[in-house]
């Protein structure tokens, strides 16, 4: 480009916005196409159906097409000089190799399954055809290089689409041993949402135009849209279990005066204006409703006690591991140890509980054996978190404190943990989220029966008892099986149908109790999230 | 100058390092270097010495960081400690209270005496020493909670006394005194007027020179007799180091102030009487701060103080 014409350019101000706009809405295409192929993979987009009117393969067939005409038409346009632009001698190898990968793929299998022509001349064909998009890539001018092969390589999927060569019911059998299958279902979201990003990104780069900036819009427009596909992920989880959940939850629901169970609250009778029998009632013959409140409240004590057990020997660990410990052989070895136990199965845990606590704790599962199962599970941690958070403590409030004349222990107590403290939380809301979904040591050394019928709540508070003889203080409850939600899924699903219809319909009561653990677990972290904003509060406010 | 004449003048070899009386010349490049002489640190002055360290070595691991060293310090004055990075007069001010304990790799020989009484040897009560020898650190240390819990923290610590919970239910708290103690630090400190309506806030929240004088005033808050200060305004802006400055110049009617600074002028602002200590971990000159200042004894003092190395 001569430097009249861009001066030119850049004088004509109409023209540059104008074509800043077309690149920005060619972004904003790709990322509308990215989010219709997370949602098609997801299957909250239907591929045989349609969207706004159109047949949504159709749909994604024309919003590739014209985005990958749009991002050619960019590069050509600054390679002759239309657009002003300001790129770089080449797109660079990372792009070339970028751009090789997809156009492999197309060009191999095209060869070898599309036109039939085997194995060995697929791998050339794909070899050469990547090959061919590696140099088109690296060779020419950036604005070409980065828009050429992308550009087509989306304008041709987008034509795969449209005319049906892929359609909805397309449907490639692998060979092996007639296991697998490539569908369109799969293949369809799979190849839109790899074009959007690719589409994304060299629009990005246009958007910017080319050089330092556009490889900045480029990059950003990457990271933003990866970030973004985490949440949606994440968000995506959720949504699904709780549209399949909540109609299993809300089976019987009644709301009004009296129509609730009755409860006591601090020693009166109270009945509650709310029934909603998923998580108040048990399994049993003559319900109307079937509900899983004996696993709700097993998971709830399992949690407490391990919580119990594990924070204050994993607290006090961590405490003689940092402050009294010298740092040497003995506190490596002990960090040696703890990582392994906390990358150990925790079917080895559930062993361990299996062999060692049941025979222990009256030769049965247990609560007891349950909790201390999953203590230690929580244990190493607990360690891990806790003396990182201590070492992180600055030695200026030792020094301070200790130039004060206050001993060792003191400082510890009112200077080391309350700072630290933050960081201790935050890893046992990590070991909760672990511990409170985990199914294997618990179906070795707690749970009882698939199905629990309400009566078999566990009642730890109301169970405990004194005796005249030592340890004086006995509690039942704790040494009998009861159930839990993770268990109580993994019954559900391994029960078999004649079981299963003890429940009514089995797969909604399967949905709602993966719901209501997910509930739990949520429940704790944010128990666990105030805790920690309240102790971070207390150090930086007030 | 007349002293260059009496210096003896030695080659020293590169083998040469750990000298049996600490006060041999040490280089590594062979060059030549003046002997340090005795008189030089001797120091006469006037009424009691607070703190007597006669012939203080300490070792960290292999490292020679102080060499012989032996001073008086007298009460009620500012005491400067001069010299280059690495010099050793951190250490030598960490021994004064024994916080060089904390390092588990220094080893520690010689006797450093308070009012007398050895402080290195067996049966010395830490806290009482420490409470006594207070510490004030380069960069401000106030611990994250209010202000108030900051100067109430020592004497909380130590018995001294009891807010808490049993003491309130018993009606037996000390409430009345703390206020009264937490007042009398700040005012001490200069701080007083800046914070007396924010008390119960955060001291993280306070300016760095303000979370400085802070440190002051819970160095105050035990009662001690002497206070160390490890480069106190290095971290301050001119401003806050004025403050603190005029603030060591009040304090010295009525503490023992020793002062480890970087800062030349503030050490002839400040002191009584200077201390400079150069690499190798040697004091080299120790004397009237106007005598170290205007006429040294020794050459590499001078040369340090007019700026020509260091």
């Amino acid at each position: 480009m001569a430097d009249a014409s861009q001066t030119d350019a850049r004088l004509v101000e109409s023209e540059t916005t104008e074509t800043d706009a077309v690149a920005g809405v060619a972004v904003g295409l790709s990322a509308v196409l990215f989010a219709l192929a997370v949602a098609a993979l997801f299957e909250r987009v239907s591929l045989t159906g349609s969207l706004f009117g159109i047949r949504t393969v159709t749909l994604l067939g024309g919003l590739l097409t014209a985005l990958g005409v749009a991002v050619v038409a960019f590069g050509a346009g600054s390679r002759l000089g239309y657009v002003e632009t300001d790129p770089d001698p080449s797109a660079g190898l990372v792009a070339g190799f970028g751009a090789a990968v997809p156009w492999v793929v197309v060009g191999g299998s095209a060869a070898s399954q599309t036109l039939g022509l085997g194995t060995t001349v697929g791998v050339l064909a794909g070899t050469a055809v990547g090959g061919g998009a590696f140099a088109l890539t690296v060779l020419p001018r950036e604005d070409v290089g980065s828009t050429l092969p992308l550009g087509s390589l989306l304008a041709l999927t987008g034509l795969v689409f449209l005319t049906g060569v892929i359609g909805p019911t397309w449907v490639w059998e692998l060979d092996w041993a007639q296991q697998a299958a490539l569908t369109a279902e799969f293949l369809i979201p799979a190849a839109t949402l790899f074009s959007a990003l690719y589409g994304g990104w060299a629009s990005a780069k246009a958007y910017g135009g080319f050089g330092a900036r556009g490889r900045h819009m480029g990059a950003y427009v990457l990271v933003y849209l990866n970030a973004l596909s985490i949440v949606a992920f994440l968000f995506v989880l959720v949504a699904f279990v709780v549209v399949q959940g909540v109609p299993g939850l809300l089976n019987g629901v009644e709301i009004g005066l009296g129509t609730g169970p009755q409860t006591t609250v601090l020693g009166v009778s109270v009945t509650l204006p709310v029934s909603v029998p998923f998580v108040m009632n048990g399994v049993a013959l003559f319900n109307d409703f079937q509900g899983v409140l004996p696993a709700i409240v097993g998971t709830v004590w399992l949690v407490l006690g391990a919580v119990v057990l594990a924070v204050p020997l994993g607290v006090g660990a961590a405490l003689f591991l940092t402050e009294y410990a010298d740092r040497g052989r003995f506190t490596q070895v002990v960090e040696i140890a703890t990582n392994g136990l906390w990358s150990t199965p925790s079917i080895v845990f559930g062993l361990f509980g299996f062999a060692f606590l049941i025979p222990r704790f009256g030769n049965g599962k247990s609560l007891l054996s349950g909790m201390i199962t999953l203590g230690f599970m929580l244990l190493p941690l607990v360690v891990i978190t806790s003396r990182e958070a201590m070492l992180s403590v600055p030695d200026e409030y030792r020094d301070a404190s200790a130039a004060l004349g206050v001993s060792k222990w003191q400082t510890i107590r009112s200077v080391v943990l309350p700072a630290a403290l933050p960081g201790v939380v935050t890893g046992v809301i990590l070991g909760v989220g672990r511990i409170a979904g985990e199914t294997a040591p618990i179906l070795l050394t707690m749970a009882g029966g698939t199905f629990v019928p309400g009566s078999q709540t566990v009642d730890v508070l109301g169970s405990f008892q004194f005796t005249s003889a030592p340890p004086f203080v006995a509690n039942p409850a704790l040494l009998e099986a009861t159930s839990a939600l993770p268990y109580q899924l993994y019954a559900l699903i391994s029960a078999g149908v004649g079981a299963s219809s003890n429940v009514g319909n089995a797969d909604e009561f399967r949905w709602a109790t993966a719901l209501v653990l997910l509930v739990v677990v949520l429940s704790f972290y944010a128990i666990g999230i105030a805790t920690r904003y309240y102790f971070r509060r207390r150090l930086t406010h007030t | 100058m007349s002293e260059n004449t009496t210096q003896q003048t030695q080659t020293a070899s590169t083998d040469d390092r750990s000298p049996t009386d600490g006060r041999s010349p040490t280089t590594t490049t062979g060059e030549t270097v003046e002997q340090t002489r005795d008189e030089w640190t001797d120091y006469e002055f006037r009424g009691d010495a607070k703190l007597a360290v006669e012939d203080l070595d300490v070792h960290y691991g292999d490292d020679h960081a102080l060499k012989g060293v032996s001073m008086e310090i007298p009460e009620e004055s500012v005491t400067a400690l001069i010299g280059p990075s690495g010099c050793g007069k951190s250490t030598y001010l960490r021994c004064l209270n024994r916080m060089n304990d904390r390092v588990s790799s220094a080893r520690i020989d010689g006797s450093v005496k308070l009012d007398g009484q050895e402080i290195y040897r067996d049966g010395v009560n830490l806290v009482e020493l420490r409470k006594r020898v207070g510490m004030v650190f380069q960069s401000p240390n106030p611990f994250p909670k209010t202000i108030r819990e900051n100067i109430a923290y020592g004497p909380k610590k130590h018995g001294d006394l009891d807010t808490g919970l049993l003491a309130r239910l018993l009606n037996r708290s000390d409430a009345d005194e703390r206020d009264a103690l937490v007042e009398r630090c700040l005012r001490d400190a200069a701080l007083w007027d800046e914070v007396n309506d924010r008390l119960d806030d955060n001291a993280l929240g306070l300016s760095g020179g303000q979370q400085q004088r802070l440190c002051i005033a819970r160095c105050l808050s035990v009662d001690p007799e002497v206070i160390l200060m490890d480069e106190p305004a290095s971290a301050l802006d001119p401003i806050a180091t004025a403050k603190i400055e005029d603030l060591i110049d009040d304090l010295a009617e009525e503490y023992t102030v020793v002062i480890v600074t970087h800062n030349m002028q503030q050490a002839a602002r400040i002191s009584d009487q200077t201390a400079v200590f150069l690499t190798g971990g040697e004091l080299v000159e120790y004397g009237d701060t106007d005598q170290v200042f205007e006429d040294p004894h020794s050459e590499r003092v001078e040369d340090y103080i007019t700026g020509k190395f260091g």
